[in-house]
């Protein structure tokens, strides 16, 4: 009884204190406006153009390795020889053309992108490594292979960063964790790799560097709703 | 096969041989070129060549091949690209694998490409160009303008699939060159500065990102602003260095130039054009000499010329010129009363002056201002031991003997009752016992008198020279003074007793005619002493014995010799530069012969005596 006194006496100012921290936690911030998504996806689409740049750097300089080495070492006239340029992640599933990526859903696409970005980091390290006991190499070529490594780890990070972010807010699910594990032995190993050319190694890496470009503007757009992607 | 292989390297032969002289050579088939414009699609190009007009015509296949493709595929389509051309849709277009492609006609293989579709994009030209003025200059030449344009619509750019770069290129529609912007990302580039009465033409091309090669051009977009309704200046050709204008006055310069150094060579334009600025000059002077200050120099100068004045002489070259030369032995000869004055041994070989008549305008016979060295000079006289009073009469700073006349009253009865030893002093009381010892004394009488008269003499000190009394062999004028004294021998009274009996003493005329007067006239004596005071003449002793004999005589000669000396102020003749002539403005002085004659020698006597 006397805690039904209470209660009672309690209760309309309890219930307005309920009412009020409700409000507050349904309501968004002020600084928002209506529809989180939007508010949420700004960012998003802010850091996917961020990653979209830094990935169109780490093209660019690839690019320029790949004439460089090119100049030094022509390159054979039989291009078709398979067996001598054989990449890295020649055995990766990955969608070769727009319709593809535009039809696999996003988480795998997703996936895809840091798939190639983890198999290209040990190879490129070798790279590294093998070019530094190169004397013949400018200064110059050297210096962008280390700059491109460097970069690679930090597109995969920023990445991995939009992903969680993406996850958490539902865009994509949390099913990748599955995918790494059946695609790993997608990877060629390293001895291939070292038996390719400077030149053929780096062709590779400028091919795989355009492909995670096209993948990431891909996954931009369809991310976004009003993008007819 | 192989006798189609040798029909076709004989048709080769052959079309080798007949052909070789004509421009159209032979060729294979070749694959041109594979492109992809938007990275989704590619198509393949080839040439034919020459070959199949001459031989059989086959067909010409292109076969492709994927990397992981084991066998050689068919283009899928040879016709949508137009001839001999072969384009692979999106099904058949992998993009990031590698293709090989060949052109061969069954089994000849002709070319053969490998290559991979992110390669070889060459995207298609820009659409929609058009363009919008900005603004114009405030003159009207000049404006800007606005090029816009969209996309090829193939790249799918939007998606974000494709990043294109593009190029603008502008010209004047009469120029054959272009002018390249750098490529951007953006479909409209400003362009600045375009001259508002001129046409030009715009296109723009495209080509991915990270590739090299552009695609084909745009059309040309025409600019004409007249179309455009904006009211533009047609302005001149643009105006070029005035070279013109720089010959011009380049040429100018130079005459100028030129005109200058030939003036500054020639004297006389330059004199005519620049006149030079008088400066003041003496002929025959140093300018340096007047600045320096030395006037000797200069007036040594000066006195060559006929026009020297006397007036550019200062008061001190008045004491040059009255220099004595003491040491002249001619003037022994001469016997001139004033060197015997002015020299000691004259003092001591005549009667002993005790005064002397230093003519250098410091003393004269009535001054009583006689340095002391004369008296001790006049010490050694032996006639003059009754006038050792006067070695007393060194006070130069007291009175004048005739300046003071107060005590005359007093001192007049003392010259009567005076002794001859009495102290003679330079007051009036010495003046005044002066008196008495000439008047005891007849032997002493003549020197006293004489120290007397020369201390009357003294009392003129006032006077005025202006008469040439002597000139010295040495070229030297002596000047006397002029006319009258104002005060002076007026004292010279009490000489009644006196008797000029002397022999060598020389002593003033007018004291003589004092003491005569005196004597003759005591209540006179302001008269007398007046008449003596004007009165300058001397007497020689001769005049003065001649006269002492009798005083009547000289009483009546006094009136003659009160007369008075003329003033010699004007000069007659100049002897350049021995000396001048001076001529008497009064009347002329009665000749007296030069003997011995109390100092001053007029003109008469001068001439006398000059050889």
């Amino acid at each position: 009884m006397a805690l039904a006194r209470a209660a009672g006496q309690a209760g309309p100012g309890a219930a307005l204190a309920l009412l009020w921290l409700l409000v507050r936690a349904a309501a968004p911030p002020a600084v928002c406006a209506p529809g989180d998504s939007g508010y949420l996806r700004l960012s998003v689409a802010d850091l996917f153009d961020r990653v979209i740049r830094h990935s169109g750097r780490i093209h660019s300089l690839s690019t320029a390795l790949c004439a460089e080495l090119e100049n030094r070492f022509p390159a054979r006239d039989n291009e078709l020889g398979k067996p001598a340029r054989r990449c890295p992640t020649a055995g990766m599933l990955t969608p070769n053309g727009k319709e593809y990526a535009q039809k696999i859903p996003r988480e795998e696409l997703t996936y895809v992108i840091l798939k190639l970005l983890h198999a290209w980091k040990e190879p490129l390290s070798h790279f590294n490594q093998h070019m530094e006991h190169h004397q013949e190499l400018p200064d110059d070529s050297l210096s962008k292979a280390k700059q491109i490594s460097k970069m690679v780890h930090e597109l995969e990070t920023g990445i991995e960063k939009v992903t969680e972010k993406m996850q958490s807010m539902g865009i994509i699910s949390n099913s990748l964790h599955g995918m790494a594990s059946s695609e790993a032995a997608g990877f060629s190993s390293t001895n291939e790799a070292n038996m390719m050319s400077d030149s053929d190694f780096i062709h590779c890496f400028k091919r795989d560097s355009n492909k995670v470009q096209c993948y990431l503007k891909i996954l931009k757009c369809r991310i976004m709703p009003e993008n007819s992607c | 096969m192989d006798l189609r292989h040798l029909l076709f390297t004989l048709a080769l032969v052959c079309a080798n041989d007949s052909l070789s002289s004509s421009d159209d050579l032979l060729r294979w088939p070749q694959i041109s070129k594979c492109r992809s414009p938007e990275l989704e699609t590619f198509s393949c190009y080839w040439t034919d060549g020459n070959l199949y007009n001459l031989t059989a015509p086959g067909t010409i296949q292109l076969l492709y091949m994927k990397r992981n493709d084991e066998d050689w595929k068919e283009c899928p389509d040879y016709i949508t690209a137009g001839e001999n051309s072969c384009y692979f849709n999106t099904s058949y277009t992998s993009i990031w694998i590698p293709y090989c492609v060949k052109l061969a006609n069954k089994d000849e293989v002709f070319d053969e490409k490998c290559f991979s579709v992110d390669e070889i994009v060459l995207p298609d030209p820009p659409v929609h160009l058009n363009w919008t003025l900005l603004n114009t200059s405030q003159t009207g030449i000049h404006g800007d303008i606005q090029v816009r344009w969209d996309p090829p619509p193939t790249a799918d750019v939007q998606k974000g699939w494709i990043t294109l770069e593009y190029e603008l290129q502008y010209k004047e529609v009469n120029e054959t060159k272009w002018k390249e912007l750098e490529p951007r990302l953006s479909t409209m580039v400003p362009l600045y500065s375009l001259k508002m009465g001129r046409d030009y033409e715009i296109r723009v091309r495209s080509r991915q990102r990270t590739s090299e090669k552009f695609g084909e051009f745009s059309e040309i977009l025409y600019v004409s602003f007249s179309q455009a309704g904006v009211e533009f200046v047609h302005c001149a050709e643009e105006i070029e260095f005035p070279w013109f204008l720089v010959v011009i006055f380049g040429a100018c310069g130079l005459a100028v130039t030129v005109i200058l150094i030939l003036l500054s060579k020639q004297p006389r334009l330059k004199m005519l054009i620049f006149p030079p600025v008088p400066v003041p000059k003496i002929k025959g002077i140093d300018p340096d000499l007047l600045k320096k200050g030395k006037l000797d120099e200069v007036n040594s100068i000066l006195a060559s010329h006929d026009s020297y004045k006397t007036q550019l002489y200062n008061d001190d070259l008045w004491v040059e010129f009255i220099e004595l030369d003491i040491d002249d032995s001619d003037e022994k000869n001469r016997v001139s009363d004033t060197d015997r004055l002015l020299s000691d041994d004259r003092l001591k070989s005549h009667s002993c002056l005790g005064a002397k008549d230093d003519d250098s305008g410091r003393a004269s016979c009535c001054e009583p201002d006689i340095p002391e060295t004369d008296f001790s000079a006049s010490d050694t006289c032996d006639a003059i031991s009754d006038i050792d009073q006067f070695k007393k009469v060194t006070d130069k700073e007291e009175d004048l003997l005739c300046l003071d006349r107060k005590d005359d009253d007093d001192s007049l009865p003392t010259l009567a009752n005076a002794d001859a030893q009495q102290p003679h002093t330079n007051t009036q009381s010495e003046r005044s016992e002066s008196w008495p010892p000439f008047a005891d004394s007849s032997g002493s009488a003549s020197p006293s008198v004489h120290t007397q008269l020369s201390n009357q003499n003294s009392l003129t000190n006032t006077d005025f020279y202006a008469q040439v009394s002597d000139i010295t062999p040495a070229g030297s004028v002596v000047l006397s003074p002029g006319q009258k004294s104002k005060v002076g021998r007026a004292q010279c009274e009490g000489c009644t007793e006196q008797s000029f009996a002397m022999d060598s003493a020389y002593f003033c005329e007018a004291d003589v005619k004092k003491c005569i007067a005196v004597t003759s006239q005591e209540e006179d004596e302001p008269r007398v002493q007046e008449q003596s005071c004007n009165e300058d003449a001397y007497f020689t002793t001769e005049s003065l014995t001649t006269t002492g004999i009798s005083l009547g005589a000289s009483m009546a000669e006094t009136p003659s010799l009160e007369m008075p000396v003329p003033d010699y102020t004007s000069i007659h003749i100049v002897h350049s530069p021995q000396g001048l002539v001076l001529n008497a403005t009064a009347l002329p002085v009665p000749e007296k012969e030069f003997n011995m004659s109390c100092g001053y020698v007029s003109t008469d006597q001068l001439n006398k005596i000059m050889p």
